[in-house]
């Protein structure tokens, strides 16, 4: 499991998707540090990472990037952490589009 | 539930009614009983969220992460971790049990 603060290459999220999943990289990324921790078995165990770290939950969504794709495409919205009718959100998916797109812009910054 | 109250509670006793939550939502889906299932799955939702919102230790906030993924994989979804019914109603048990040593009943 890896904490991106900075930047991490695609070769490397590649890397990471060989020896797991084969072609993608499960990720959990917080929308107000702007950060993400990658690579773990189960997003719920990059969550337990971030509020470990004294993160909001609130703030956190999970999401798996597939590094064979291209830009937004390599961005997949699903992870079970993400349900949470308390926020409104009632799927695996980030149903809000705003959210949506700050994941969007702290994954793309991310990915070098 | 006020989350006063609830930060006031043991471990053992949140994990108590998180499970109570757990088995209501087990048995309204035994009964076929959608409104009822759907009730009791976000009240145990929120009590999962109160609870990782609070100070845990670091094996309490695995454990619960943990837990909270595969429940939601179970009632919601395609059940990928092969949990049951009797798995999660044990597994609660045992925090019930323990809960009751604490208390000393």
């Amino acid at each position: 499991m890896k904490l991106v603060e900075d930047n991490i290459t695609t070769e490397e999220l590649k890397d990471m998707a060989e020896k797991m999943f084969g072609n993608l990289v499960k990720a959990v990324v917080d929308i107000e540090k702007g950060t993400m921790v990658v690579n773990a078995e189960m997003h719920a165990d990059e969550e337990k990472y971030f509020l470990e770290a004294g993160s909001n939950q609130q703030s956190l969504w999970g999401i798996n990037i597939h590094p064979d794709k291209e830009g937004d495409d390599r961005i997949e919205f699903d992870s079970m952490i993400n349900l949470r009718p308390s926020q409104n959100n009632r799927s695996r998916s980030v149903e809000d589009l705003e959210i949506q797109k700050r994941i969007i812009e702290i994954v793309n910054k991310l990915i070098k | 539930m006020a989350s006063g109250r609830w930060n006031e509670m043991s471990f053992l006793e949140k994990m108590s009614n998180i499970g109570s939550e757990v088995s209501r939502t087990i048995t309204a889906m035994e009964r076929n009983d959608e409104v009822s299932k759907n009730a009791a799955f976000e009240r145990s939702l929120e009590l999962f969220d109160l609870t990782l919102n609070n100070s845990l230790t670091s094996s309490q906030l695995k454990e619960l992460c943990r837990a909270r993924e595969a429940w939601v994989d179970f009632v919601a979804y395609d059940n990928e971790y092969k949990s049951t019914k009797e798995s999660w109603r044990n597994y609660f048990d045992q925090f019930l049990y323990a809960y009751a040593i604490q208390a000393g009943r």
